[in-house]
């Protein structure tokens, strides 16, 4: 079954309570969509709107990425998909554990 | 156990002394800092001075000025004064520095001309990046974060470089946390491409433009960059220069203030290749301090690398190069010479190359975004109590915020899955590949060069980039 998508009040919440557990509070950015006259920084206002594009994009884009499945594997059933190959951070560099 | 320097350790030991009276000593050990030894520089990088160039000493190239220096024709306090009257006289426009450390530099290279010069970066002035750490000298990154920060000892790239003898001259702006091309960390545009200083709407490339507005404006023999996402390659193909994106973990990025720890690159922008080849073989090589750094194959000899070889009065190759072309790269007049000039050198050949499968899903702009939790974390206690400090850069700390673990190690598992793609189906193919794009290879931690290919009609320079399989250098290439 097909998940509804949120709506913006719902990002809006979810994404001030990811924060607020991560100890970060919006409201520490000036009200509005108007810049900080000193330093800049977006209004809070604007950096929701980019915050609620970036969860519908980057995470849903990334979130929804099937890796292929093994080779030799049936794509079918899930579990092949648990023996994809190892999360690398430095995939350059590790080339080298590979030769 | 590695052997400490008396001269590193002294200078260290004034550095945490200048610190500490900084508020800096809850930083931290200093035993972290670099002290090995130097790396050995062959011949090839003593160059005889093009005539134009011997009348002022800041045209000369690392390479010739080494040379001078070598054969007694020119001392380090010259080439300092030198490059000191130019900033002196044309800084106020470029705004290439955000400190100039005149009176250190001159205490430098007086230092300098008392001892034998045994690497052809001695006495040599040089810019450094701001978001390398300097010794007791402030490193800001361009940030309110970091306005006060003055750390106690040297990133290990800036010890490598002074143990080899160059003298910092000065901090370059930047990117407001290596962001963006160069601006005040409210936004507002500071620093110039030196080909067109009375036009700030050109653009001079980010986030390293204060190194390259200095070294293209003749303010500094050469520079330190880092890249996160072009800010090597971009500055370097704006202002005519040539900059070296390394393979991830060439270059220490101990004591670098980070953006993304998977994708920091470390390395020099420069007059030509063989500046190039100079400031990497200074810079590079094992750090304990960075585990990114160990384990990688010897650094090959890129002094050689970069030294043309010439038969039968025509440049030619070391080794035959397949010189790999993607879709759409051949969309420009400049572009297109290029190619043909390439097609016209012995032993190389062009071969046509496709994306690899899913290319543009892969290297675009949603998995891209996969950097941007490393951004987020190692700031989260700024996050927590100054998110206006971040100024106008705050939107992309708190995207890296949100995003989930779930998602996170989905983009490292796409990382791996397109660098296969991209050995199996681009380097099969060819030895080096231009790039449309530094991206892709910023995300695989990949080895870049950019380098000049012409001007536009209203003499901007244009660039382009070449990369390469990991650890390979463009060995073949000439200068």
């Amino acid at each position: 079954m097909a998940v509804t998508p949120p709506t913006d009040a719902e990002l809006n919440t979810m994404i001030r309570a990811r924060l607020a557990s991560l100890g970060i509070d919006l409201d520490q950015l000036p009200a509005g969509t108007t810049a900080d006259p000193v330093t800049g920084s977006p209004g809070r206002d604007s950096v929701l709107a980019s915050l609620r594009s970036f969860v519908r994009g980057s995470v849903t884009a990334l979130a929804s990425f099937q890796m292929p499945a093994p080779a030799g594997s049936d794509p079918a059933h899930a579990a092949a998909l648990s023996q994809q190959p190892a999360p690398l951070l430095y995939p350059s560099i590790s080339t080298e554990w590979r030769r | 156990m590695t052997a400490v320097n008396r001269r590193v350790f002294l200078a260290r030991t004034a550095a945490i002394t200048a610190a500490a009276a900084a508020g800096a000593a809850a930083l931290p050990a200093a035993a972290s800092a670099w002290s090995g030894r130097t790396p050995k520089f062959g011949d090839g990088a003593y160059v005889k001075p093009r005539p134009e160039a011997i009348s002022d000493p800041t045209e000369l190239t690392v390479a010739e000025a080494a040379w001078m220096i070598r054969y007694g024709k020119l001392k380090p306090a010259d080439i300092v004064e030198a490059y000191l009257a130019r900033i002196g006289r044309f800084d106020g426009v470029y705004r290439a520095f955000n400190t100039v450390l005149a009176d250190e530099a001159r205490a430098a290279a007086k230092a300098a001309g008392r001892k034998r010069q045994t690497t052809p970066l001695h006495g040599i002035p040089l810019a450094i990046k701001d978001n390398y750490w300097t010794a007791g000298v402030r490193t800001t990154a361009n940030s309110f974060l970091f306005q006060d920060f003055v750390p106690p000892y040297d990133a290990t790239p800036v010890a490598k470089l002074r143990a080899s003898g160059a003298i910092v001259l000065g901090k370059t702006q930047m990117g407001p946390l290596a962001t963006t091309r160069a601006t005040t960390p409210d936004g507002r545009v500071t620093t110039v491409n030196a080909w067109t200083p009375g036009n700030p709407a050109t653009d001079p490339g980010g986030s390293s433009t204060g190194t390259a507005t200095s070294v293209a404006g003749r303010m500094a023999a050469s520079g330190t960059g880092t890249q996160t996402g072009g800010s090597i390659t971009a500055p370097s193909n704006a202002q005519n220069l040539t900059g070296l994106k390394p393979t991830m973990g060439r270059v220490s990025l101990a004591g670098i203030i980070p953006l993304s720890y998977t994708r920091d690159h470390p390395g020099p922008l420069a007059r030509d290749a063989k500046d190039a080849a100079i400031m990497l073989t200074a810079m590079a090589g094992e750090d304990p301090a960075d585990p990114r750094t160990q384990g990688l194959p010897p650094l090959p000899d890129l002094i050689e690398a970069a030294t043309p070889v010439v038969a039968k009065g025509r440049c030619r190759v070391r080794r035959r190069t397949r010189v790999g072309v993607l879709p759409g790269y051949a969309s420009t007049a400049t572009r297109q010479t290029f190619l043909s000039t390439l097609d016209g050198i012995t032993d190389v050949s062009l071969v046509d190359v496709a994306f690899p499968d899913q290319w543009d899903l892969l290297t675009g702009n949603d998995f891209n975004n996969v950097r941007l939790p490393e951004r987020s974390e190692p700031f989260l206690p700024y996050l927590r109590t100054d998110l206006r400090g971040f100024g106008v850069s705050v939107t992309g700390w708190l995207q890296g915020a949100l995003m989930g673990g779930t998602e996170f190690i989905t983009g490292q598992r796409a990382k791996l899955l397109l660098l296969e793609r991209v050995l199996d189906q681009i380097f099969e193919k060819c030895d080096v590949v231009v790039q449309t794009s530094p991206v892709p290879f910023d995300i695989l931690g990949l080895p870049e060069i950019g380098f000049p290919i012409g001007f536009t009609t209203t003499g901007v320079p244009v660039g382009t980039i070449l990369g390469g399989a990991p650890t390979r250098r463009t060995a073949s290439w000439p200068s």
